[in-house]
C-alpha cells in the first residue's frame, strides 16, 4: 500500500516537472507578456528586412538624334517613351501604395530641379527636357509633372501602385529651340548627350 | 525484512524524484534566463556579409509568371526593417534580381545621407539576406533606403538609371 503511494507521488512529482519544461520552452520563442506575440512575431517575420515589391524601370531613355531648328526661336520637339511598373508586391495594406517618385541625378529641392541631358565631352553644356506621366500622343494635352516646384527630396510624383501590373507610360520630351544656345557655336554642342533619372519607391498611405 | 527492504525502496525511489526535480528547474531556469538574453542582446553574426549567387526573393505568388521578357530594370522595394540598438549588422534582403540584364551598387543609407553598407557590383542573381553597418545606432524610428546604382555589366559600368527604394527602419 505504501508502495502505491509512494509510486503515486513519484508520477505526479514527474508530471510537474515537465510541464514546467513546457513553459519554458514556449517562452523561447515567445515574450512572456501575452499569447498574442507568436502570432505578432510571425507577422512581422514576413515582412521585416525583405522584399515586399519590385518596380521595373528603364534603365535608360534615348531620345532621337537632336538638330538644331533652322531659325532661332522656333519651337521643335523631339520625344522618347518610358515605362514604369509594378511587377510582384505583397502585404500591402487597403490604405498603401507603393509611390514612385522622380527626378534628375543632381536635382535637389534647394536646388536645380530640372531634368537634363548633358554632352559627354563637355558636362557644361546642357539642355532640359520635361517629363510626362502620359503617352506621346496624349502629351499636348498633359502637363509636365516636373511644371511645379519640386518640393520632397526623393523627386516629383509620379505614381502611386497598387496592384501588380499598375503601370505608367509616359514620355520625355525636349525642346531643340535650345540648341540655339548664343553662348555655344554648333561645333561646341555636337556631340553625344547622357542624362540619369532616378526612381524613388517607397510604400506610402494613399 | 520486508519493511527494510520497503524502506530501501521508497529512499532510492525519493532520492530519484529530488534529482528529477531539480533537474527540471535548473533546466527551465536555464532556458528562461537564455530567452530573456536573446530577446534583448541578440548577437551580430551568422551570414554578415555573405553574397550568395543565388538571391531570389519570392515576394508574392502574384508574380507574373508567363516568361514574358522584362524591359527595363527590376527594383526591390521594401517597408520596413528592424534591429537592435548596438546591432553591428541588419537584416536587409538587398540584391539584384535574377531577371536584370545589369547589375547594381547597392548602398543602405539614412534620410540624412549616412551611409551604412556599400555593395561590390552586384550581377543578377546576387546578393546578401544580412548586411554588415559601417555604424551601430540608437534606439529610433529612421527613414533609410537602399540606393541601386544601376551600371552596365561592361569593364567600365557604364552608369544607367538608379532608384532608391526607401523604408523604415526601426532600431529597438
Amino acid at each position: 500500500m505504501k508502495s502505491k503511494k509512494i509510486i503515486t507521488l513519484a508520477l505526479a512529482a514527474a508530471m510537474v516537472s515537465v510541464s514546467a519544461l513546457s513553459v519554458s520552452a514556449a517562452s523561447l520563442t515567445n515574450s512572456q507578456a501575452d499569447g498574442k506575440t507568436e502570432v505578432q512575431a510571425h507577422i512581422s517575420g514576413s515582412t521585416t528586412g525583405n522584399v515586399t515589391y519590385k518596380i521595373t524601370i528603364p534603365d535608360k531613355v534615348t531620345f532621337e538624334p537632336l538638330s538644331r531648328p533652322e531659325t532661332s526661336g522656333t519651337d521643335s520637339y523631339k520625344t522618347a517613351e518610358y515605362a514604369v511598373s509594378l511587377d510582384e508586391v505583397s502585404n500591402l495594406g487597403a490604405d498603401e501604395q507603393i509611390s514612385v517618385y522622380v527626378k534628375d541625378q543632381n536635382a535637389s529641392v534647394n536646388d536645380d530641379q530640372n531634368f537634363y541631358i548633358a554632352n559627354v565631352s563637355n558636362s557644361n553644356i546642357k539642355f532640359k527636357y520635361q517629363v510626362f506621366d502620359v503617352p506621346k500622343a496624349q502629351v499636348r494635352e498633359a502637363v509636365s509633372i516636373n511644371a511645379n516646384p519640386m518640393t520632397k527630396a526623393a523627386g516629383y510624383y509620379l505614381a502611386g501602385f497598387t496592384a501588380v501590373d499598375d503601370r505608367v507610360d509616359g514620355t520625355l520630351v525636349i525642346n531643340e529651340a535650345q540648341l540655339w544656345n548664343n553662348n555655344y557655336t554648333l561645333s561646341d554642342i555636337v556631340g553625344d548627350y547622357s542624362g540619369y533619372m532616378v526612381f524613388y519607391s517607397a510604400v506610402e498611405k494613399k | 525484512m520486508d519493511n527494510k527492504k520497503t524502506n530501501t525502496i521508497q529512499r532510492i525511489i525519493i532520492i530519484i524524484l529530488i534529482l528529477i526535480i531539480i533537474a527540471g528547474a535548473t533546466v527551465s531556469v536555464i532556458m528562461i534566463l537564455g530567452s530573456g538574453k536573446n530577446e534583448e542582446n541578440k548577437p551580430s553574426k551568422g551570414v554578415v556579409g555573405v553574397i550568395t549567387d543565388s538571391w531570389d526573393p519570392d515576394v508574392s505568388s502574384t508574380a507574373d509568371s508567363n516568361g514574358e521578357q522584362q524591359k527595363g530594370i527590376q527594383i526591390p522595394g521594401y517597408s520596413r526593417a528592424e534591429m537592435n540598438e548596438g546591432d553591428t549588422s541588419l537584416k536587409l534582403s538587398v540584391g539584384n534580381p535574377k531577371e536584370n540584364s545589369v547589375g547594381f551598387i547597392a548602398t543602405v543609407r539614412l534620410g540624412d545621407g549616412t551611409v551604412l553598407y556599400t555593395s561590390p557590383v552586384l550581377k543578377p542573381g546576387q546578393g546578401l539576406e544580412e548586411i554588415p553597418l559601417e555604424k551601430t545606432l540608437p534606439k529610433g524610428t529612421y527613414d533609410a533606403e537602399v540606393y541601386f546604382q544601376c551600371v552596365m555589366l561592361d569593364e567600365e559600368h557604364t552608369p544607367l538609371n538608379s532608384a532608391e527604394s526607401g523604408f523604415q527602419l526601426i532600431v529597438n
